[in-house]
């Protein structure tokens, strides 16, 4: 498993960005940068216990997943908001994405671990090596 | 005073009319209720039921305005009946409270609560009885002496019954003329109070001696005069007496009335009490065998009441279930077809939709009801996951039973297995630290910080029903996931199975609850016994006397 913390630095957008703007950049853009860098993202908060069972799911298959703690976030509650308004659930935290795809929260993620649709995914998106 | 409408009902009628005041009354004439009303304004009825039949035809009359009712006969109507039945239903009530003093002893009480100035009291009765028959023969006289009709109307300040009788009277007469009969019993009051000074108890031997032996007619009138004279001496406020009257006579109602709701209220309260008894040891012979709460004992009184709806519902759960298996057992023994089958095994999973819907709902008021599994009988409680079956146990159980089966579906299971497995890990961990966190939070701190840590468990706690859910999500998945699997008539006998299980976990539950205990109480009592004996001789030695 891999924490990682947002650099603020500038990206290759094609034109110049000043840092102001890159702060009040959408936070879903944001969402969507940071998941399309990591094969298995998830987006969790330090002191939820679901959080960790989801964590503690993938880690048991062998996934390595990237975790973005909101909690530890300056921006987090931006990303929190834009995740609610994603999901349509009043829960933001966790939510797991699969090659750049949303996969849900605990309750999907189960349901396609246990249908077995979930394996698939990874090994597509390169997270899991049989 | 007019009478302003009647109704008539089977053997009761309220009569609503205005009294001198103005004010809307209501009367009611029935075998069970006094006459409450103002000089010549209130009606009586027949109080016996052999009245009731002439009563009618007078009672018809009520329904249309009242001048009808004038014209009817008062000969059909017998004051002594009716006398004898207020009587009785006045000694029939409780000790009136005693609002006024001096009851003396009475030939015939009939109005215990009469105060002091009435000593004609017993006089009441006998000169009723001879009022009665006055009126009866006044009655005749009405439409000739507005003397006698003074008469009549006299008896009423005195008593309800003069009032039954007057009024009665009064409705033997024209009706228009009611106004001027209260004028004249009013002026007449005064004549007779000023006329006569006399003393009441002298009047009362003479008038009860004179009311009881003397005719008909002559004495009644000279009675009731002297029973006009004997409340005029006594009373300071001519003016007031009929109003006095009349509250009395409203007070002994209200407080008939009152006693008789105590009465009914007792009566309620004694049936719930032996009601209530009754439950408590039903439910104490149910909750020994086990059956209803799962010998939660103690705990009993405790129960909430989603947890209690939830227990409901379960066990109408558990009935449908019972319905659903012998339907898949009758289905697989008639060899339906598959499509048919289908339907049946499409049944039974919206059944088990069903459950887990009801504890998602039951989870959000009372999670600790279905996690601690107080729901469930005591086995299937003692091997219970996260408020629930383990799927993973369940697929191993399957597994054994399920043939024949084919190469893919043997993967399938395999890896439905393995699958599951990880999920049930998954969140036992996070059930794990959240009772981690849960300890940390209550344990450590200071004391002064109390509610605070409350509170922040409180949020903790709140967790908990997020596991249940996702546990229960978790059995769903499963069983959907058996049944993509599996054939129809696969997935039919694996639900028979599964419903086969579960029902001998109950079995087995109850069964142990209703295991005879003896061999276990012998043991105890042998123990017992011994150190009893050593107790005992102790105890004679220091009472040798015994």
């Amino acid at each position: 498993m891999q924490y990682q913390t947002e650099h603020y630095q500038a990206e290759s957008w094609g034109y110049y960005m000043p840092m102001r703007s890159m702060h009040m950049a959408d936070p879903l853009e944001r969402v969507g940068r940071l998941v399309s860098k990591s094969a298995v993202v998830i987006f969790s908060v330090s002191s939820c216990c679901m959080c960790h069972a989801l964590k503690r799911l993938f880690c048991g298959m062998g996934v390595n997943p990237t975790v973005y703690e909101l909690d530890q976030d300056p921006r987090g509650k931006e990303i929190e908001r834009a995740l609610m308004r994603l999901l349509g659930s009043s829960s933001a935290v966790p939510v797991v994405f699969v090659g750049g795809k949303l996969i849900g929260a605990m309750d999907r993620v189960m349901a396609s671990h246990i249908n077995g649709s979930l394996v698939p995914l990874l090994k597509e998106a390169g997270a899991l090596w049989l | 005073m007019a009478f302003i409408s009647a109704t008539c009902p089977d053997s009761s009628f309220f009569l609503e009319y205005k009294d001198e005041n103005g004010l809307l009354r209501k009367s009611c004439m029935a075998a069970s209720h006094r006459v409450v009303g103002d000089t010549g304004l209130s009606d009586s009825g027949p109080s016996s039921s052999t009245h009731h039949v002439p009563y009618a035809t007078v009672l018809h009359g009520i329904n249309a305005p009242s001048t009808s009712f004038l014209h009817q006969e008062g000969s059909t109507f017998d004051f002594g009946e009716l006398e004898e039945a207020i009587t009785r239903q006045v000694r029939n009530d409780e000790a009136q409270a005693p609002l006024f003093t001096g009851r003396p002893a009475a030939t015939l009480e009939m109005f215990p609560s009469w105060p002091m100035r009435y000593h004609q009291t017993p006089r009441v009765g006998s000169s009723k009885s001879a009022g009665g028959e006055s009126t009866d023969s006044g009655s005749q006289m009405n439409t000739t002496t507005l003397a006698s009709k003074g008469d009549q109307t006299q008896l009423e300040p005195e008593s309800p019954m003069s009032k039954i009788a007057s009024s009665s009277n009064h409705h033997h007469q024209q009706h228009q003329a009611l106004d001027q009969n209260h004028l004249q019993f009013q002026q007449q009051n005064q004549q007779l109070q000023k006329d006569m000074p006399i003393s009441d108890t002298s009047r009362a031997t003479t008038v009860a001696t004179g009311a009881t032996e003397a005719s008909k007619g002559q004495s009644a009138p000279k009675s009731n005069h002297e029973k006009r004279k004997g409340a005029g001496s006594t009373s300071e406020n001519k003016q007031l007496d009929a109003k006095t009257l009349r509250r009395l006579a409203q007070n002994r109602e209200a407080a008939r009335k009152s006693r008789l709701r105590k009465k009914a209220y007792v009566q309620q309260l004694e049936s719930s009490r032996i009601k209530l008894t009754q439950l408590e040891q039903d439910l104490q012979r149910a909750r020994a065998q086990g059956l209803l709460m799962g010998g939660c004992g103690g705990g009993f009184g405790n129960i909430s009441s989603a947890a209690a709806i939830f227990d409901m519902e379960y066990a109408r759960w558990l009935e449908d279930d019972h319905r659903h298996m012998s339907e898949l057992r009758t289905g697989l023994q008639a060899h339906l077809s598959d499509n048919d089958l289908r339907i049946v095994v499409d049944g039974y999973i919206s059944h088990y939709d069903e459950i887990f819907q009801l504890k998602g709902v039951a989870a959000k008021s009372d999670v600790f009801h279905l996690i601690t599994g107080m729901w469930a009988s005591q086995a299937e409680r003692c091997f219970l996951w996260m408020g629930g079956f383990r799927p993973s146990d369940l697929i191993k159980m399957l597994t054994q039973q399920l043939d024949p089966i084919t190469e893919q579906q043997v993967m399938g299971i395999c890896s439905l297995q393995h699958s599951s497995q990880q999920a049930e890990e998954a969140l036992t961990q996070g059930l794990d630290q959240l009772h981690q966190s849960l300890i940390d939070t209550i344990a450590g701190g200071p004391v002064v910080d109390g509610m605070q840590q409350m509170a922040v468990a409180l949020g903790k706690l709140s967790n908990l029903e997020g596991f249940v859910r996702q546990a229960d999500n978790l059995r769903q998945q499963t069983l959907h996931q058996l049944r993509r699997i599996l054939t129809v008539r696969q997935a039919a006998r694996c639900f028979l199975v599964i419903g086969e299980y579960y029902g001998r976990l109950r079995a087995l539950s109850s069964l142990w609850a209703s295991r005879p205990r003896e061999s276990m109480m012998s043991d105890d009592n042998s123990c017992q016994t011994t150190t009893d004996l050593q107790m005992v001789q102790p105890s004679q030695n220091h009472f040798p006397s015994f």
